[in-house]
């Protein structure tokens, strides 16, 4: 074996090897934004999902079927805080049914905190459960990756309430719906930090939510 | 040997990428695609919604509206299919289902959201207040109203009076000094605009109601009516010969009509009665339910007092220690006052559980820095009741009220 076929041998492992080095980060790059791009799908997905429940659900505060059962809509929410809401209503029993069956109902939406003993286990740690509670059946609970629910509460004249009374009618009028959510788990090591960096946050607020029933009459 | 590994090598990773870019174009796809479908859904209900509101506007213009020639509305790339659907002789209810077409994962989709609402011609009787002239009166920090108020005049307020029902005014608010010191504090809401003037048939249609099921006293000048529990007893003069009768059987409908007379009222009610003068009413006792629907909640008497001037508490001995008042009042060219309010000796509370509908307020009393100098002092409460149901053959407003909207 000549000179210039170690030569050549030399020049293939360092044309090969950086090829290879080339397709190696490549292929990094592509499970990053395959990874990624997933995850913003189910993001966004999720973020859907909880907007559409709460602006259906909330769309309904002092509705009932029977009218003569909730007759002062301005009764109707019933506890107001920055990351719970309370109120009455009348849930849908059944699909085929979605008007309700007449009889009042208590609805209650609430955050839990990212302390929680179910997501401090969860590789994210900013996001929390989010519970619905229909009367005092038992919450229905679900991680759709929300780190962020703030409700905002308006009066009649369109200023924000900053002291909420301690019972109905607490004066409400319209809402303010922060969400933001975020991936469950992330790609990355945890060990580096904030791994959350390249991930996608949804964001979606809903300026002002007007429940019809509750200025009926 | 090298060179085709290395070219193998680079033709199944041109492989894996594109398998893995197919899948990362579709997951971007299907982010459009439920953003698309968010916004679909938004839409189809907007377009329910916007039905809805086309047709409760209409009903607000014409009450016996019963829908348009074609039900179906096309509205933003959608269309909605409206229903108007007459349950009673007040009573309609408008359903709207809208339906929007959108394209989803390459197929075409249709969505749609249904809103319905019901509506009930609206009573006088709902409201816990009723003026049509307010005059330089002022809502003041004081003051608390439970139930429903309109007026059709300014509302005048001094340093954040309190209305937990839904508030509505023809003109706007006044405040005595600025928006920030005397905003008043709308808890059931509020809304300016609105033009509830007070019907002009009021005492022809309740002439029609006590003349076909009620009792019309004629040819009288004052009608003196005292009510205990199931009876009725009458007379026509302070000494004159006391009648007593079943109540159900004197007014089955309930309404009772003094023509050219003033009616002066005492009792226990017990049942659902309209009591209406051409002239004045004078409270000369307690008027009070049988059942206090604060005790009892189911309770069914109901009253409603109605007079073509004002209503007014007597000044009589029975009235100068307070005076109870159940029912729904109603002055159609005057007010509810007290009679000689500024020479009267103080009198202690008026204890009103039910709603003033009036052409313009009157007083009860005077005040100094130590309290009641001549007449009452007030202590209103609404009742509840009248949100749901009226006295008999009460005047409506006239228009629809929405009970309940569901979407």
């Amino acid at each position: 074996m000549g000179f210039a076929a170690i030569l050549d041998i030399l020049g293939s492992v360092a044309i090969g090897g950086s090829i290879l080095l080339i397709l190696m980060t490549l292929n990094d790059s592509m499970v990053e934004n395959h990874f990624l791009n997933s995850n913003e799908a189910i993001v966004q997905s999720n973020l859907i999902s909880v907007v559409e429940l709460l602006e259906s659900d909330l769309r309904k505060i002092g509705y009932c079927e029977d009218w003569q059962n909730l007759p002062d809509p301005t009764l109707a929410i019933l506890e107001a805080k920055q990351n719970k809401i309370s109120f009455l209503t009348d849930v849908a029993v059944s699909a085929s049914d979605p008007t309700g069956d007449g009889t009042v109902d208590t609805l209650t939406y609430w955050v839990g905190s990212p302390y929680d003993n179910e997501v401090t286990s969860t590789p994210n740690p900013r996001d929390r459960i989010l519970y619905r509670q229909v009367n005092n059946e038992t919450a229905l609970s679900a991680n759709l990756g929300l780190t962020q629910f703030d409700l905002k509460f308006f009066d009649a004249l369109g200023d924000e309430i900053t002291s909420m009374p301690t019972s109905p009618p607490l004066g409400i009028i319209t809402l303010q719906i922060d969400i933001t959510v975020e991936n469950t788990s992330a790609y990355g090591d945890l060990a580096e930090g904030d791994v959350y960096g390249k991930d996608k946050s949804a964001f979606w607020r809903q300026i002002r939510l007007v429940a019809p029933s509750l200025g009926n009459r | 040997m090298g060179g085709k590994a290395i070219l193998l090598l680079v033709i199944a990773f041109s492989t894996m990428y594109t398998v893995v870019n197919f899948n990362s174009n579709n997951s971007a796809t299907i982010a459009i695609e439920n953003v698309a479908s968010y916004y679909s859904n938004t839409s189809v209900h907007n377009i329910a919604t916007s039905a809805i509101n086309m047709a409760a506007n209409e009903l607000f213009n014409n009450k016996n509206w019963t829908g348009y020639s074609n039900d179906t509305i096309y509205l933003q790339g959608g269309y909605a299919v409206l229903q108007v659907n007459k349950i009673s002789s007040d009573m309609i209810q408008l359903t709207a289902r809208g339906y929007s077409e959108y394209f989803y994962n390459g197929e075409e989709t249709t969505k749609d959201a249904m809103v319905q609402v019901l509506l009930k011609a609206s009573k006088f009787s709902k409201f816990a207040y009723y003026s049509q002239v307010e005059g330089n009166i002022w809502w003041t920090n004081k003051d608390t109203v439970w139930g429903p108020l309109h007026t059709q005049d300014y509302l005048r307020a001094y340093r954040h009076p309190v209305f937990h029902g839904k508030v509505s005014m023809k003109k706007d608010v006044k405040y005595y000094t600025s928006k920030s010191k005397d905003k008043p504090i709308f808890n059931g809401g509020y809304e300016t605009g609105v033009d509830l003037p007070r019907p002009t048939t009021v005492l022809s249609d309740l002439y029609t109601e006590a003349n076909s099921g009620g009792h019309i006293f004629d040819g009288e000048s004052n009608v003196y009516l005292t009510f205990k529990n199931d009876s009725i007893s009458y007379k026509f003069s302070t000494y004159g010969t006391e009648t007593t009768v079943l109540a159900s059987d004197f007014a089955p409908n309930g309404v009772i009509y003094a023509k050219d007379a003033n009616l002066r009222l005492k009792g226990t009610v017990k049942g659902a009665y309209t009591l209406v003068s051409e002239k004045r009413v004078y409270l000369d006792d307690d008027i009070v339910y049988e059942t206090d629907p604060r005790i009892d909640p189911t309770s069914d008497d109901i009253l409603g007092i109605i007079a073509n001037n004002e209503i007014y508490i007597t000044d009589n001995t029975p009235n100068r220690n307070d005076i109870s008042i159940h029912g729904s009042l109603y002055s159609i060219n005057d007010g509810f006052g007290a009679e000689n309010y500024a020479t009267r000796p103080p009198s202690g509370t008026i204890d009103l559980l039910g709603g003033i509908i009036q052409y313009q307020r009157e007083a009860v009393g005077t005040f100094s820095y130590y309290g009641i100098s001549s007449g009452f002092s007030k202590k209103y409460r609404y009742d509840d009741r009248f949100m749901k149901i009226a006295p008999p053959a009460y005047p409506g407003t006239g228009i629809f009220e929405i009970l309940s909207w569901y979407e």
